[in-house]
């Protein structure tokens, strides 16, 4: 027996994992949401005489957002990923003459998503480390828009969706037209029209949601689990569509993503492509996937037509741009063509990939955006026909945008091969066509990126573009963060494991993690089982 | 793997980068020795495997597709060692070359550390049978390559080439994974211990599901093989990528490749004849055409890539059929001709890139006298030429006859590959060095002693493996199974017709070389104006279309958007005036404007 077995063996079963027993609440959920909520207004009645105090509110806003991330780490290690039903439930009721109760939960994907909306929360209030300008009003907006966001991912009631899903427009808008970019109004109001157009949307699914079933209760384990003709179905499935494509985006409802990704600043950008455009698919799994199974069978080729023109189209507009950060901004689409590929395949692979192409993606379009805002800054320019040759002057800065750009492409070692390989598997039986035309359009993408990395990184430099500098530290450590959890999450998705055993050292990994609840899901679109051959 | 990290994070000169990059690669060459030694007190492979993940995805549907996991499961049988035994000789061979001749390349501890990071990506790829982690190492060493032949980041010429060293492999890489999935779409499982069985046996198979895979599968090996006309990807890098990265990039491809290829063929073989047919067509065209857009244009080693495509080519019609005819029987024997030529084919590389270092020229009509300034890298350009040219040899004796219509193909381009092989030599070594602007003939030198040995050690290592590929015995290592000792008659017919070609090359080189080189350049000037002109009508009707729609869509979007927003703001300033607006005024204009609209809408008012 080795001395690795005897330390396991003498190790109690079951092994306790980290945090076991040191923290739990029954609002660890409405922590999430409210502790960001009451630091944002503290920070707002904060005195700040002449900015003093501009670096403790930055300390502040990041320190609120490191305790959440341990927070959730604990939630994510006490998790039990064999139960298939909701955990960390809260229910009050809210407006009980209509049927709204304060319900939160979240299963396995609504996990993934917390831990994608906390590195993002993370890696924002790092990469606005550099905003000088009413710095209290900007990490009081920015919080907010990372509690709205937590609140849409663990919200079990349709109206408390809605609400919060409404909600992450405003701040986000705010910090647009206040520290955005040169057309930073026209992007802000790029962002409110299609969002507000995707809410409204999601009003008159949910709306009709509620009438159909009865008019009781907007509680989803009601609304999402009524028996529903399939032409309701198909109907509420449409609108809800609708709002999941303004939001991801999809072709062709994609028009707020340029203005608004190379307008904003580097941190806002980083939550709009991270965390807060991932829940359009999230809406689309738990809606349409999830609950009406009639329409998804009958919707998955519309849904495999979007992601496919999705794809192709964020490849060749990217390849035609002449601004970088247009170009990241078109290449930040591509994650969520191949996410809703993965649900439009409606096969429990292809739904397993999407759910974990949701995380990946999110930190793949964070990364290549945060990446290519922060180039711009420290090249003093956007233009491509300005920049070249930088690789050799920005070291850091190249290193991370050649890692963002594998991510996309889903190269294995990064966590996105992991989910473009359950994807493309997953796909391939029920969506071939759809599938090719992805992979073709990825490979558009493909020389979109090389274009790309061509002309700004390698080359010879351009002696009459305006002086470079590297990233700083903060920049590097907010684009490095997202790198390195692509990285864990590609080299350990299992979890990482004692040498020679299974048990798990401190990350129970993400796969399992998320299978709770997949299973649920995935089961209406198992296939039959075909008949013996003869 | 822990080469690279050390090369990465604590090398500081080229020298130190050189020499662990040497050292890791000595030490994994020992390593597969020593696996061989191994081996060759077994009678089965060694087998390992390592658990990546596993999921459960339903509870309920068939049993295969219950759960995903990918596992990294190792084998390593003799066809492997040997491979990986021709693999490191390329790498030990080009990293030596390159640290005399490399050293005015930029990025030596990047270089080296990339260098041997492919090499892990190759041993991974050859050891894998879960096709899912095999094509996850396939994809990191398309990664790498695409990095080592990117290499020289200051120049732009470099940067711009090497995006289809991008973009064409990728896009054939991406047709394996779809194979890959396909596969998995129909039968749950990517591991080929597991799938190759129940090809034939699992519910719900058919032919066509079979010739699908095996097409996406053929296509995503032709690419990595660099069959004819993917080509593209190693001929448009050659003079900008360094030369120990194209020769990497070809040789260790090529074994990866035609590797594959073999242990794929159960399911080429269970779909149809028809495929199988089409495919040998496909590797037959390719194997004539490729050596003869290689007597094409002067520049000397887009000839190399073009004649080793040839001899690759080759191989796998001798893969293909060899499986077609008689189940694996002499298929074995396409893989050990790729075995001689990647050796030879990167001495060949590093011997005129030498050559041509020396003689600051790209092109062959301006080379001339090798054999009596530089009689060291002649002599190796020579043998490497030779072992190149008769590379097919092995395989076309034991795979193919000469009466069929496929071996007449092969038979014409084994002719060609030789031709076009000694034309480098007899081109460079012979004949008059002109003096040139900036350039004094007399000041051409050979290399140092450190840079002469590798192509020669290279080519002897190409005449190892030629030699063994004609030797029943070595077939029999490879693959286990039994083969019969070939024909005489069958090697002389073969070795006569690349022999045929030596003497063609040379007797016309020797008669009229500049007259050849002049005719070549022209043809090759016709064949850039014609691939360009392609390029161009692609261009103009299919990309620039096809990118301009995207443009005006990109542009289309927002203007609708901002018309969306201008409508919305003037209607908001119509009703904000008509609410300012005298009641009385605006009512009786509402009433005009209503009788109006019922006189010019309401049938038989307005009369």
């Amino acid at each position: 027996m080795t001395l690795l077995m005897a330390i396991v063996e003498a190790t109690p079963s079951p092994a306790p994992v980290p945090g076991a027993g040191i923290f739990t609440s029954p609002f660890l959920l409405s922590l999430l949401i409210w502790i960001p909520v009451i630091v944002a207004t503290a920070i707002a009645f904060m005195p700040n005489p002449r900015g003093r105090y501009e670096v403790l509110i930055k300390q502040i806003a990041f320190f609120t957002n490191l305790g959440m991330m341990a927070v959730l780490f604990i939630a994510y290690n006490q998790f039990e990923n064999f139960l298939p039903t909701m955990q960390y439930e809260e229910k009050i009721p809210w407006l009980p003459g209509i049927g709204v109760t304060y319900h939160l939960g979240v299963d396995g994907p609504g996990l993934l998503m917390l831990m994608l909306s906390g590195l993002i929360g993370i890696a924002s209030v790092l990469g606005s480390l550099g905003v000088r300008e009413r710095v209290r009003s900007y990490f009081c907006l920015l919080l907010l828009a990372q509690a709205s966001v937590n609140g849409a991912i663990v919200a079990r009631d349709m109206f408390v969706l809605l609400v919060f899903w409404g909600a992450s427009v405003v701040p986000l808008a705010l910090l647009i037209i206040g520290w955005g970019g040169p057309r930073r109004v026209a992007a802000a109001w790029r962002l409110v029209g299609y969002w507000g157009l995707g809410t409204a949307a999601l009003a008159i699914g949910v709306l009709a949601l509620y009438a159909a079933s009865g008019g009781q209760s907007f509680d989803m384990d009601v609304l999402l689990k009524a028996s529903l003709s399939p032409r309701i179905q198909i109907a509420i499935s449409v609108v809800m569509i609708i709002a999941a494509a303004t939001r991801l985006p999809l072709f062709p409802f994609h028009g707020w993503i340029r203005d608004v990704l190379s307008e904003a600043p580097p941190g806002v950008t980083v939550v709009v492509a991270g965390a807060a455009s991932r829940l359009g698919a999230f809406l689309l799994l738990r809606t349409v996937i999830g609950a009406e199974p009639a329409a998804g069978h009958l919707l998955s080729p519309l849904l495999a037509a979007l992601a496919a023109m999705t794809v192709g189209f964020a490849g060749l507009a990217a390849l035609r741009s002449v601004d970088v950060r247009h170009a990241a901004s078109y290449l930040a689409m591509v994650p969520g063509g191949i996410t809703v590929l993965g649900l439009a395949a409606i096969s429990p692979l292809g739904i397993a990939g999407s759910v974990l192409s949701m995380f990946t993606g999110g930190l793949a379009a964070a990364l290549i955006a945060g990446v290519c805002a922060t180039l711009a800054e420290r090249a003093q320019s956007r233009s491509l026909l300005v920049l070249s040759g930088l690789a050799p002057r920005m070291p850091n800065v190249a290193w991370l945008l050649t890692i963002a750009a594998l991510a996309l492409l889903g190269v294995p070692i990064l966590s996105s091969y992991t989910a473009e390989v359950m994807t493309f598997f997953g796909a391939f039986k029920n969506q071939p066509i759809g599938a090719f035309a992805v992979a073709a359009g990825l490979a558009v993408s493909a020389i979109a990126l090389a274009v790309l990395l061509r002309r700004v990184l390698l080359g010879a430099p351009n002696t009459d573009a305006p002086g470079v500098s590297d990233a700083s530290l903060g920049e590097t450590w907010f684009l490095g963060l997202l790198a390195g959890a692509l990285l864990w999450v590609g080299l350990f998705p299992g979890g990482p494991k004692i040498p020679g055993t299974d048990v798990p050292l401190f990350d129970p990994g993400l796969l399992n993690q998320m299978s709770a609840g997949i299973s649920d899901i995935a089961s209406q679109y198992a296939a039959p089982t075909p008949p013996a051959a003869q | 793997m822990a080469t690279f990290v050390l090369a990465l994070s604590s090398v500081r000169t080229r020298r130190s980068a050189s020499a662990t990059a040497m050292f890791g690669t000595v030490v994994t060459l020992l390593l597969t020795l020593l696996v061989g030694w191994g081996l060759a007190k077994r009678s089965t492979p060694f087998e390992a495997a390592y658990h990546y993940f596993t999921m459960s995805v339903a509870f309920n549907g068939p049993a295969n597709f219950q759960t995903f996991g990918i596992d990294l499961i190792l084998r390593a049988d003799h066809l492997t060692v040997a491979a990986l035994v021709a693999i490191e000789v390329c790498f030990i061979g080009a990293i030596a070359w390159h640290q005399v001749m490399g050293r005015s390349e930029p990025g030596a501890a990047r270089f080296h550390a990339v260098l041997t990071a492919l090499l892990f990506a190759c041993v991974g790829v050859l050891l894998s049978r879960d096709l899912a982690a095999l094509f996850g190492f396939w994809a990191i060493g398309g990664a790498l390559t695409y990095m080592l032949l990117a290499h020289r980041w200051g120049l732009d010429a470099a940067a711009s080439r090497s995006r289809v060293a991008l973009a064409l492999p990728f896009l054939t890489d991406l047709c394996l994974l779809c194979g890959i999935a396909w596969l998995y779409a129909r039968y749950g499982t990517q591991n080929l211990n597991t799938l190759l069985p129940i090809l034939h046996t699992n519910p719900g198979w058919t032919v066509r599901s079979l010739v699908v895979a095996s097409v996406l599968l053929f296509l995503g090996v032709a690419g990595r093989l660099a069959l004819w006309p993917f080509t593209a990807w190693i001929t448009q890098t050659t003079i900008t990528a360094p030369p120990a990265a194209s020769a990497i990039a070809q040789s260790a491809w090529s074994v990866l490749a035609i590797v594959l290829l073999y242990r794929v063929m159960p399911i080429f073989v269970a779909s149809n004849q028809q495929t199988l047919q089409a495919l040998l067509a496909v590797c037959a065209v390719a194997a004539v055409v490729a050596p003869l857009l290689g007597l094409i244009g002067n520049e000397p080693r887009r000839v190399i890539a073009l004649a080793g495509s040839g001899v690759a080519a080759i191989a796998a019609a001798v893969v293909i059929s060899g499986f077609r005819n008689s189940s694996t029987t002499f298929a074995v024997a396409g893989v050990a001709c790729v075995l001689a030529m990647a050796p030879a084919r990167a001495a060949a590389w590093f011997a005129i890139s030498s050559i041509a270092n020396a003689m600051r020229t790209d092109d062959l009509a301006d080379m001339g006298d090798a054999w009596r300034r530089m009689r060291a890298s002649s002599t190796a350009l020579l043998a490497s030429t030779i072992v190149l040219g008769l590379a097919a040899t092995g395989a076309l004796t034991f795979g193919v006859t000469s009466r069929s219509k496929l071996g007449i193909a092969l038979g014409e381009a084994a002719l060609l590959i030789a031709l076009a092989a000694l034309r480098l030599f007899v081109a460079t070594a012979f004949g008059p060095l002109r003096r040139r602007r900036a350039f004094e003939p007399d000041r051409v030198r050979e290399v140092a002693p450190g840079a002469r040995s590798s192509p020669y050690w290279l080519a002897l290592a190409g005449a190892a493996f030629l030699i063994a590929s004609l030797i029943a015995g070595w077939l029999n290592f490879l693959d286990g199974q039994k083969h019969p000792a070939p024909a005489v008659a069958a090697v002389a017919v073969w070795a006569a017709a690349a022999i045929i070609g030596f003497a063609v090359c040379a007797l016309v080189y020797a008669r009229a070389k500049d007259g050849a080189l002049r005719a070549s350049a022209v043809a090759g000037a016709w064949l850039g104006r014609g691939v360009s002109a392609i390029f161009a009508v692609v261009d103009r009707f299919l990309v620039a279309p096809t990118t301009g729609i995207a443009r005006l869509l990109g542009d289309w979007i927002p203007e609708g958007d901002g018309a969306l927003g201008r409508f919305a703001t003037a209607s908001g300033q119509l009703a904000l005036a008509s609410a300012r607006a005298p009641a009385l005024p605006l009512l009786i204009v509402l009433a005009v404007v209503l009788a109006v609209a019922v006189a010019l809408f309401a049938p038989g008012v307005a009369r």
